[in-house]
């Protein structure tokens, strides 16, 4: 019961999220859907990914608030009965996760221990990640850089 | 419940809002909807795939869902610099401006 109402409050927020004007309380509903995702995945027994969502979700939201309140214009008044119609769309829209089901896949690989998947199975995918990841960090050094130049 | 139909409803609700926003940070916030869906995915296929598979999709996936979202805020955060907008419409009229300006 509790996984219903933790779903159908993610989709409600989801779509708060989307459908409200306001650049701040955009970003509060946002912070709700990872919460909710991730209480989700802690009651449904993925703790590792709990964690991992929860980290992320912070991370983001703390960068997306400064943001959005930079970003955000003067401040619209949602109406009462948007808001409400937005509720319903959002129960509406969960009902299919709560009554609806697919059924279970067959175990494909099991026993595979974390490192093992991580560096036997996706070594490229972490290294390209990695390269990634170091190109992004080399650009910012090198903008700064020409700025401080530019500046000078 | 179901993982698969949540995440699907997810999914959904960040296409759309990717489609028919207009404001930058919604479009963010609609790719972030988009990447949960996708993580939920991951935590989902966590049994069936052994817990190590499982775990690795999922660190590489918020792996790249942190790297999307950097780009994007600093993308955002420059073109509001730049143009003092976040507003897709917005942003299209001033390139138009400046062209026929330079037609002109």
């Amino acid at each position: 019961m509790i996984l219903e109402l933790l779903s159908a409050g993610l989709v409600i927020s989801a779509c708060l999220a989307i459908f409200l004007d306001e650049a701040v309380y955009s970003v509060v509903a946002l912070a709700g859907t990872f919460f909710l995702t991730s209480m989700l995945y802690a009651l449904s027994g993925s703790i590792f990914a709990a964690v991992f969502q929860f980290a992320v979700g912070a991370g983001t939201l703390a960068i997306l608030f400064l943001s959005g309140e930079m970003l955000s214009e003067t401040p619209v008044k949602v109406p009462q009965k948007t808001l409400l119609s937005l509720v319903a769309v959002g129960v509406l829209l969960s009902l299919p996760a709560v009554f609806l089901s697919i059924s279970d896949q067959a175990t494909i690989f099991s026993g595979i221990t974390f490192e093992e998947a991580l560096w036997d199975l996706r070594a490229i995918d972490v290294v390209l990640q990695g390269f990634v990841i170091m190109t992004v960090a080399l650009g910012i050094v090198i903008i700064l850089h020409e700025k401080r130049k530019g500046g000078k | 419940m179901d993982y698969v139909i949540l995440s699907l409803v997810l999914l959904a609700i960040g296409i759309y809002g990717l489609l028919t926003k207009r404001d930058l940070l919604k479009v963010f916030v609609s790719v972030e909807l988009i990447a949960t869906a996708a993580t939920m995915n991951f935590v989902m296929l966590v049994p069936s795939l052994g817990k190590g598979l499982g775990e690795a999709f999922l660190v590489l996936a918020f792996a790249t869902d942190t790297c999307v979202s950097g780009v994007i805020l600093a993308l955002l955060v420059i073109v509001h610099k730049k143009y003092g907008t976040s507003d897709i419409s917005d942003l299209v009229k001033n390139e138009e401006n400046k062209k026929d300006e330079v037609e002109a």
